[in-house]
């Protein structure tokens, strides 16, 4: 079942199917939906960041009017490990009595001491995060080659130097959330939950309930943001949905702006000391690094450990890597968006041009000469995998950018960015992720007699144009257009899926959409042949119609379905079983290297503009060029490549998590203060897809959001002179680095 | 606002509104003299008398619709319309007037929803997102919106668009500059300002470079 060799939709620039009911103000998401008798719930949340409950007291809140129930998640006696921890659960008639009951509970706490800040953590000498351990630190791995010690003698140029980024957080739009409501005989529970899995918010409730498969329906039609924070019901869903059985009502509890930052996730920082030494020609021979950083109460390492340096790791033969978790006060960290690789793509290419000015050369050049190199054996094996190539994509992607943004021209020496006070420069970096998708993802493909085409899976649409792809593929199978196919999805009922996560949404479903779509064409033929009195091999789709060879008839496509002696037909299309793949190595080829595959590449450069008076950065233009293997929309790609580059200059410039060492609080659990780029913030951003179809469907979510911090760092530099360490590259962060290489520092 | 209204350390805006009394506060908000006069007493301009702090009938027009709703002074616009009127092409995300989303119109004019008291908001002629697609169609901007992918999640989106179409609606003419301008109160996480550049251009018949 290979992909059609020749393409009418697909790789083509289709708008998104619900695009215009989502402009217009129409679209449901979770936080619209509205039921009958419908309670408001509200968390309240421990104020302080490490503390015991002494006493809870909800009397008062109790006679408050419109108060309905309460549901306790901690007792007196139990720990608080953030601001922002969940206690207990309360709801009301109406949003204005809910903050009434909110504010009449009284809580008593035993406060403890905390540590919110990475250093505060790393010299703390007791364990004020919970779990076992006297203090606040995990080693989360030490890594050496053999023979390090001697790694960097000989070697033309070293550098060492400070590097690294804060902790953010996801800022969903539609905050974390849920509506439940329980059936008459509160036996089956449905929710509209904001989630980037559907199934698996369904599954949550249901085990937490101890209900049977099938009792609990999640719907997601809509969804606003999740980057990767909304796996699961949260505690917060599970109180909404306890506050509705108690109260046999329908109950909505989303997050408010001040939850949603404080405890709707946060990406962990990393900082790092990194040595860095190559030859004369460029070849860097010695990497060495000490980092660390927090990920809240997590114990998760804040790096991708086993491949940094990044990139460029294969093509390094002396690495040496030290990470410690420094666990804070601070909520638990979630995935967000290519989780880690951002980290490691701060602490690796800040480092390669600091080296490159080192050695006199060219940053571009330094790349090139230090690329991972192509697996041979992997190439020979199967061509398609990105190891056995990965060489040759950087380097095509280098060439595509370098004529893009006219590096040969535009490019200086570091610091020669202009005689004014505005000084232009120009930053590069390369990233890679996985992308790969898997199993299960059932879809149906309905064609009805009435000529209407149905597709349907329990997928989620988080703004990737899910709902576009699958009406893309099968439109093309069927020889539609892809505003003829219904497309549902976001419905716990309709089956298992995947989670949108780490890329794997497009290539997890598209291979079984494809098959789904194939499989109802051909029973479709099959049936209309038997109809028509033909072989089903006379039969066949043109655009809009059913080709009759036998006497060269076209049928219009829904005159054709009119022909159908059932009411409809359908096609199931899923993955084969792990078990299946694993025993059957050309299936595993057929599914994962040629309708799906993993592991891209890309490059992005940026330009900008620092006023060395104010320490203002600017960035003025942005290029991009990346991978994804085949492309099933590209205006939907080229917009989520966009997008992430966004993001990314987000967290190169403006956006940082800011904790108050004393209150233990983040002061900026908002919008005015957690800084988020408007429309005159950002650049002109170009974006070419280097398509290779050959390789299958890859996910393009995480990728073009790993590099862009780096590559504006690196142009800050190329602009200055100066290194600024930490992102984000703020103003004062700017006037700092170059008042210290002012006074002859660094 | 003065701070001796201010009634504890930290207040939300709710906790403000409702600790000073609704009317006063409705005073403060749009910017007349402030006087700590009992709720009762106050008469903003165009409104129904000022009562509460329990519900009162409050009159709307939304898209061009009477409706009404039983709702304590201190509920936002933002708030009856989406939990009282089901109207929720305007969103709740920051809800302290920095991000945008739930911009509407009032008498033509753009406000955030989430910082004008319902209240206020009677005897005007309130419009949503919703207003912006008719007999099956997207009006304009919408469409501009659609044609160049200027939308991921869509959550940010219908106030995007309802400050788009206010530029557009105030000066036909105007040009991606201004219209670029018009979006600077508004905020989306997904990163979809470059396709909203496109729609811009594609509305002023501008090719851009």
């Amino acid at each position: 079942m290979p992909w059609p060799t020749t393409r009418r939709l697909i790789g083509t620039k289709i708008q998104r199917l619900d695009g215009v009911e989502k402009a217009t103000g129409r679209a449901k998401y979770a936080f619209d939906i509205k039921r009958p008798r419908m309670l408001f719930a509200k968390v309240i949340r421990s104020p302080h960041a490490h503390a015991t409950i002494k006493s809870i007291d909800t009397a008062a809140a109790e006679k408050v009017a419109g108060y309905r129930a309460l549901y306790q998640i901690k007792k007196a006696g139990a720990s608080v490990f953030f601001a922002g921890d969940e206690i207990l659960a309360i709801a009301a008639d109406t949003e204005e009595h809910l903050e009434d009951c909110v504010r009449a509970v009284r809580i008593e706490y035993t406060v403890q001491p905390h540590a919110v800040r990475e250093d505060d953590a790393l010299r703390s000498k007791t364990n004020t995060t919970g779990g076992p351990g006297g203090n606040n630190i995990n080693a989360a791995g030490d890594f050496s080659t053999d023979n390090f010690e001697n790694a960097f003698n000989g070697l033309a140029a070293t550098h060492q130097a400070d590097y690294g980024v804060g902790v953010i957080s996801h800022q969903c739009l539609e905050s974390h959330g849920l509506v439940a409501e329980w059936d008459a005989k509160q036996e089956n529970l449905t929710v509209w939950a904001s989630t980037q899995a559907v199934p698996n918010t369904a599954e949550g409730l249901r085990v937490h309930f101890k209900l049977k498969p099938g009792q609990v329906k999640c719907i997601t039609n809509y969804m606003g943001g999740g980057f990767g924070s909304k796996f699961g019901p949260d505690i917060q869903g599970i109180a909404a949905a306890e506050l509705a059985r108690t109260t046999r009502q329908a109950v909505k509890l989303m997050l408010d702006r001040a939850e949603e930052v404080t405890v709707g996730g946060i990406r962990p920082s990393a900082y790092g000391n990194v040595k860095i030494g190559a030859t004369k020609e460029g070849q860097i021979r010695a990497y060495e690094v000490e980092c660390h950083g927090t990920g809240g109460i997590s114990r998760g390492a804040t790096v991708s450990f086993a491949i940094l340096p990044y990139v460029y790791g294969p093509a390094i033969p002396n690495i040496k890597r030290r990470h410690r978790v420094a666990r804070t006060n601070i909520q638990i960290a979630r995935a967000m968006r290519a989780p880690n690789h951002p980290q490691n793509s701060i602490l690796t290419e800040l480092a390669i041009d600091d080296l490159a000015a080192r050695l006199n050369i060219n940053p571009m050049t330094l790349r090139l000469a230090n690329l991972p190199p192509n697996d041979q054996a992997e190439a020979q094996a199967n061509p398609r995998t990105f190891v056995g190539q990965r060489a040759t994509i950087y380097r095509t992607e280098i060439e595509i950018i370098r004529k893009m943004c006219g590096w040969d021209r535009a490019w200086h020496a570091p610091g020669q960015g202009g005689k004014g006070v505005v000084k232009t420069g120009l930053g590069m970096a390369l990233h890679t992720w996985g992308g790969g998708g898997r199993g299960p993802n059932p879809t149906r493909v309905t064609i009805n007699q009435n000529g209407t085409v149905v597709a349907q899976s329990s997928s989620q649409d988080l703004g990737t144009a899910q709902r576009t792809v699958t009406a893309i593929i099968v439109a093309e199978i069927l020889g539609l257009q892809p505003t003829d196919i219904t497309v549902n999805l976001g419905d716990s009922s309709f089956g298992p899926s995947t989670p949108s996560g780490g890329s794997t949404t497009c290539p997890g479903t598209s291979p079984a959409i494809l098959k789904a779509a194939e499989t109802a064409r051909d029973a479709f033929l099959t049936s209309l042949a038997g109809r028509l009195n033909v072989q089903r091999n006379q039969l066949s789709i043109a655009p809009g119609v059913v080709v009759n060879m036998a006497n060269n008839q076209r049928i219009p496509f829904r005159q054709a379905c009119g022909m159908l002696n059932v009411a409809s037909i359908q096609g199931n299309g899923d993955w084969p079983t792990q078990k299946e793949l694993q025993g059957n190595a050309k299936l595993r080829e057929e599914w994962t290297t040629r309708l799906s595959n993993q592991g891209v590449g890309g490059v992005q450069i940026a330009e900008v503009k620092v006023d060395t008076e104010t320490g203002v950065v600017k960035c003025s233009r942005f290029w991009a060029v990346q991978d994804c293997g085949l492309i099933i929309n590209k205006l939907a790609c080229e917009s989520q490549v966009a997008g992430g580059v966004i993001m990314g200059l987000n967290y190169a410039l403006y956006e940082e998590c800011i904790y108050d060492r004393a209150t233990g609080r983040q002061v900026n659990p908002n919008m005015e203060f957690y800084k988020l780029a408007g429309i005159a913030d950002m650049p002109s951003i170009k974006v070419h897809m280097h398509d290779m179809p050959e390789r299958g469907v890859i996910g393009i979510g995480e990728p073009p959001t790993i590099a862009t911090a780096a590559a504006v760092g690196n142009a800050i530099f190329n602009a200055t002179g100066v290194r600024v360490p930490i992102a984000p590259y703020t103003p004062e962060r700017v006037l700092a680095a170059l008042a210290n290489r002012r006074a002859g520092n660094g | 606002m003065n701070d001796q209204e201010t009634p504890s350390t930290s207040p939300s805006r709710r906790d403000f509104l409702y600790g000073t009394g609704a009317a006063a506060a409705a005073t403060a908000v749009t910017g007349l003299a402030v006087a700590e006069t009992p709720a009762a007493e106050v008469q903003p301009a165009g409104a129904t008398p000022a009562s509460g702090p329990g519900a009162l009938k409050v009159t709307l027009n939304v898209n061009g619709r009477e409706v009404q709703a039983n709702l304590e002074p201190r509920v936002t616009l933002l708030d009856a319309l989406r939990n009282y009127l089901d109207v929720t092409g305007c969103k709740r995300v920051c809800d302290r007037a920095t991000c945008g989303a739930c911009t509407v119109t009032l008498d033509g004019k753009v406000v955030y929803a989430c910082t004008v008291l319902a209240i206020e908001a009677q005897g005007k002629q309130i419009r949503t997102a919703e207003s912006l697609f008719n007999e099956g169609k997207p009006d304009a901007v919408p469409a501009a919106f659609v044609r160049a992918d200027a939308q991921q999640c869509g959550f940010c989106t219908p106030g995007f668009v309802v400050a788009m179409k206010t530029v557009l609606q105030d000066n036909p003419q105007a040009t991606p500059a201004q219209i670029e301008k018009g979006l600077q109160g508004n905020i989306c996480r997904c990163g979809t300002y470059e396709q909203m550049r496109d729609a811009i251009y594609a509305l002023c018949n501008q090719k851009r470079t």
